[in-house]
């Protein structure tokens, strides 16, 4: 039942919570997001706002004290996954999406050669065929610039911070999965590195015809490789849209913010302006109203009580009162 | 004022069959940093950028070279008589996270220095209170609500204010910022920046910056001197925006290259530059350092290494040196 | 562009914060209240077991070996006098003897362990040959080869001796953390910064290594009370009545406690005793690591 073309992924309402001291407290409050097949979605978002979280309930892989309290996470090809279980879920993982994990540099086995632990990977997948995964994982490694046949045969800490993270990155793709999710690919890692490794993952995905999510805390990041973007903030989709148009003409109040901290290599480095503020935790999300209005200029009196709702327009969609409300887009407001 | 001049570093490492292998971390590295003044290392991870700002503040020993300190060249001192000189310079570590004792509070962390700076001065435990709000109200947090606090309830940027609070205790000349922002979140980066930059303004303190996030440098050390490193070695100097709009070194021109481009607001430089090779220690001391992955390499790079030369105000080291237009720019909307 | 935050609460004192948070920390597990209580009934039998009884312990000629009953809970021993006060009484002696060794081998431990691991180079090559020396020193041995010239009667000696066999594990444990410790950045900002090896030492490495001080601290203690009792049990040491070690021992060979019952109670009360404050201890070293750490106790 493997796929050979580019799945669609549609979450809806998707409601994460983890057991805390405190209670039950949701890190992911009923986002609604669509993947379009082939396309490299990226999510951006500051630490906390829940990018992982929704990354993992696409393989139903929350661990405890975090469940998928509600919602569905639709996967062209096996369906809902929210409903996977046991042997499903875990044949699903791997064969079907493939996964690098945050801090992919640390998560491989320091006991067993990169080679072992990929024969181990095939056995568990009831690959017949080792052989053959052995070739593709060196074609791989030698298509990201490593030495494919040295790599196999090393532990991980004969590999250095970069060469790692294309080893997790070829982990994802080897069992030829479809949807590929890819959790802080290039986080801690310099400039050309990173250049390096985006430049392969948006290579890989147009030769095999993949659906990718991005999770990345750097617009830039998001940026450079992304066909559409989705803003994360306090476990909530803000802003989702095509990466140009939503960095070209920001309507979250959020979405703006980002971008105008960004320090830049052109122009007027003085326009670029903090956000003020900090980013909530878990337990200083706000229980009603919109997440945000702490530190937004728009807010209005309705943003204390009710959380906006994300409406779409023109292939835009934007969770926020202000925007919503007014016909055209909004004026963006100088920031104190 | 502080000049450093041909400083050397080479760790041994404990190898394995083959004996200790010496990794040379820093080949003769010469800079200038004036009161209130801002230097900007950049380079690739590995390239000796921590290396060079624990030497600064003298967290680490050098081989060669010396660092001279308002005169005093620090090899005629004994190192018990060097820490006076090196106090004055303090290292904002890049993890905010390791760099506070999480079994102290904020109170305890910066009343121990202010301690030691109130026997220095003879004055009284009063004043101590009260210079510790005074610093953390300059770095931009509410003194009530830090100091009774352990710092894991504290936000990231806080935390790294908190450092920056405590490296002021001691009335700094210099603060090293070794990658100070890239363990904050990008929402509370601009505002630890804004701190440096705010703080070389007020105090007249230096910076000496260290990044590979090259932007960032623009931000604090615009006005500054911008150091371009490559395996322990300067490659290409000068003012700050000049080598970011005019670099001249092909590694310059590979590092600004591969900053991503925010497609909608910008467009790529049109001449971007990509290393052919990843770095590699093992590629060949000989001959330019760069040449393995420098696309424009010819033969003559190879035999020999090219000094540092000036060009106009900017120097590099390069046998081909050429301007290129690789950073994006801004789209036109 | 200053970071607004909530107004503070009044800074209270520290001290008073400390203790609050490790009474919250040992009510968040109901089994460390049971490990406290249990700790604290034999602390007060070690101070005060020995006033609650007349000196000597009363005999009773008519009731050797008697069963438990009312008057005496745990029956009595050879010569009639009541277990249970036997054990009661015999508590000082084992707890003087563990306290005495913890003090020796976390003060030895940590101290040889930091110098050791702070200092580095020949200091540590030093120390190090040494700690190796202590812990190859097979224990049990020498403490038999020693109780033949030396009585052991005060529980202190014992603990000492206990202890100056015992503090290499410590040491190695405070070496090996100190010298992960030291470079981290806070050790090093408080170099930068000037500050004297004594505070650095004392008030930055310390506490961070208090749990694993704290923990082998009480292991520690619970080995040397199987040590004294096993001494005692062996019966190479002098004949004491209200030892629990000497009761197990004539439990065992004086009253044959392993092939008849009658002298059971005789046998099992000191084992409960041993067991029940080893329990103790293992259930309080659980709550060490979050009430040393303060994300942990703060919560
Ligand atoms: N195991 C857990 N137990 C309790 N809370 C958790 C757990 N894992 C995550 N959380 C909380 O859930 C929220 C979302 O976490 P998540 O890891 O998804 O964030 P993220 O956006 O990926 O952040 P980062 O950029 O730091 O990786 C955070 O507030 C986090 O503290
Ligand atoms: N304590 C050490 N022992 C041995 N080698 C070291 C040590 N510290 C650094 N090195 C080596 O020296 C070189 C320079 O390291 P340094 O940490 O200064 O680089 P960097 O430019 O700060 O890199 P990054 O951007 O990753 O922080 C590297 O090759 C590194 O492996
Ligand atoms: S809903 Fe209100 S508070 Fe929230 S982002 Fe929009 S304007 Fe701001
Ligand atoms: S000297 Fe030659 S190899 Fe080195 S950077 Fe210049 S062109 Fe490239
Ligand atoms: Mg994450
Ligand atoms: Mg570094």
């Amino acid at each position: 039942m493997t796929r050979t073309s580019a799945p669609g992924v549609r979450v809806k309402d998707l409601t994460v919570v983890y057991k805390t001291p405190a209670g039950e407290l949701p890190a992911l409050g009923g986002v609604s997001l669509s993947l379009a097949p082939g396309t490299i979605t990226g999510i951006v978002g500051e630490s906390g706002s829940g990018k992982s979280t929704l990354a993992l309930s696409l393989l139903n892989a929350v661990q405890p004290p975090g469940r998928i309290k509600e919602g569905v996470v639709e996967i062209d090809g096996l369906g809902d996954v929210v409903k996977l279980t046991g042997e499903e879920l875990r044949r699903a993982r791997g064969r079907q999406v493939g996964y690098v994990f945050q801090a992919a540099q640390n998560s491989l086995n320091p006991l067993k050669t990169v080679g072992k632990q990929l024969l181990d990977l095939g056995r568990s997948h009831d690959f017949d065929d080792l052989p053959a995964l052995l070739k593709d994982a060196r074609a791989l490694l030698g298509r990201m610039g490593l030495d494919g046949g040295r790599v196999l045969d090393s532990y991980q800490h004969e590999l250095s911070g970069g060469m790692r993270q294309r080893v997790g990155i070829m982990f994802a793709l080897v069992l030829n999965a479809h949807l590929v999710v890819l959790d802080e690919p290039t986080t801690a890692l310099d400039m050309i590195t990173q250049a390096a490794i985006l430049k392969i993952v948006r290579d890989v995905h147009h030769e095999r015809g993949l659906t990718t999510l991005i999770i990345t805390h750097d617009m830039g990041v998001a940026a450079e490789v992304t066909d559409s973007l989705a803003v994360m903030y306090g476990g909530r989709v803000v802003e989702h849209g095509p990466t140009t148009e939503v960095l070209g003409s920001p309507r979250h109040p959020y979405t703006k913010g980002l971008i105008r901290a960004i320090p830049r290599l052109s122009g007027d480095i003085d326009e670029a302006r903090a956000l003020p503020g900090r980013p909530p935790t878990l337990g200083t999300i706000p229980k009603q109203g919109c997440v945000f209005r702490e530190r937004c200029p728009l807010r209005i009196a309705v943003c204390d009580t009710v959380d906006p709702e994300p409406i779409t327009r023109d292939a835009r969609t934007v969770a926020c009162h202000a925007v919503g409300r007014l016909a055209t887009p909004v004026v963006p407001k100088e920031y104190v | 004022m502080i000049t450093a001049s041909g400083i050397t570093k080479t760790y041994k490492q404990r190898g394995n069959l083959l004996g200790a292998r010496a990794v040379p971390a820093l080949r003769g590295v010469d800079f200038a940093i004036e009161r209130g003044g801002a230097v900007t290392f950049i380079g690739e991870s590995g390239c000796g950028k921590t290396t060079l700002g624990r030497i600064v503040a003298g967290l680490e020993t050098y081989d060669g070279g010396d660092i001279v300190i308002d005169g005093t060249p620090m090899s005629s001192l004994k190192p018990r008589h060097r820490e006076p000189f090196f106090r004055r310079i303090q290292l904002i570590h890049q993890d905010p996270y390791s760099a506070l004792n999480p079994t102290r509070t904020i109170h305890q962390t910066l009343a121990a220095p202010l301690a030691l700076r109130a026997k220095q001065t003879g004055r009284d435990k009063a004043w101590m209170e009260e210079r510790a709000r005074e610093l953390l109200a300059l770095v931009g947090i509410d003194p009530g609500y830090v100091l009774p606090r352990y710092p894991h309830q504290l936000s990231g940027g806080m935390r790294q204010r908190v450092v920056i609070a405590r490296a002021l205790t001691v009335d700094p000349e210099v603060l090293v910022a070794d990658e100070s922002v890239s363990m904050i979140d990008v929402s509370l980066r601009l505002g630890v920046l804004a701190l440096l930059k705010d703080l070389r303004e007020r105090l007249n303190v230096s910076v000496l910056f260290i990044t590979h996030d090259i932007a960032t440098a623009r931000y604090i050390g615009g006005d500054g001197e911008l150091y371009v490193i490559y395996r322990g070695q300067v490659v290409e100097s000068g003012p700050t925006e000049s080598v970011i709009s005019g670099p001249i070194h092909p590694y310059t021109q590979s590092l600004l290259s591969a900053i991503p481009v925010l497609h909608g607001v910008e467009r790529p430089g049109p001449e971007r530059v990509v290393p052919t090779e990843a770095l590699n220690e093992a590629h060949p001391d000989t001959g330019c350092l760069f040449a393995r992955r420098c696309p424009f390499r010819t033969d003559r790079c190879e035999a020999a290494a090219p000094a540092l030369v000036s060009d106009g105000d900017q120097r590099h080291a390069c046998y081909h040196p050429q301007r290129r237009d690789v950073i994006p720019v801004e789209a036109v909307a | 562009m200053t970071v607004t935050s909530p107004v503070a609460p009044a800074p209270i004192s520290l001290r008073r914060n400390f203790w609050r948070g490790v009474g919250r920390v040992l009510r968040r597990k109901p089994s460390r209240m049971v490990g406290v209580a249990i700790v604290v009934l034999f602390v007060f039998m070690g101070v005060f077991g020995p006033l609650l009884y007349p000196n000597p312990l009363p005999r009773d000629d008519n009731a050797l070996y008697a069963s438990p009953s009312w008057a005496h809970p745990f029956g009595t021993d050879f010569e009639g006098t009541d277990v249970l006060a036997l054990v009661v009484t015999g508590t000082r002696y084992v707890l003087l003897a563990g306290l005495a060794t913890a003090v020796i081998t976390v003060a030895l431990g940590t101290l040889i362990g930091l110098l050791a691991g702070f200092h580095r180079g020949r200091w540590d090559t030093v120390l190090m040959r040494l700690t190796d020396l202590q812990l190859t020193i097979p224990g049990l041995p020498l403490l038999l080869v020693l109780s033949t010239v030396w009585k052991f009667t005060s529980p202190i000696e014992m603990g000492v001796v206990l202890g100056l066999l015992g503090w290499g594990g410590i040491a190695r444990a405070v070496r090996s953390q100190s010298l992960s410790l030291r470079e981290r950045g806070f050790i090093e900002a408080a170099k930068g910064l000037g500050l004297p090896t004594r505070h650095i030492v004392v008030r930055e490495l310390l506490p961070s290594m208090a749990p694993y001080i704290a923990m082998n601290m009480l292991i520690a203690v619970t080995g040397a009370i199987y040590a004294q009792v096993g001494l005692f049990f062996l019966g190479v040491l002098p004949f004491d009545a209200n030892n629990w070690g000497v009761m197990l021992n004539l439990s065992v060979f004086g009253g044959g406690a392993l092939s008849s019952t009658a002298a059971l109670p005789y046998l099992l009360a000191p084992l409960l005793a041993i067991l029940l404050l080893t329990l103790g201890i293992v259930l309080v070293v659980d709550a060490m690591d979050e009430i040393f750490n303060p994300r942990l106790r703060e919560e």
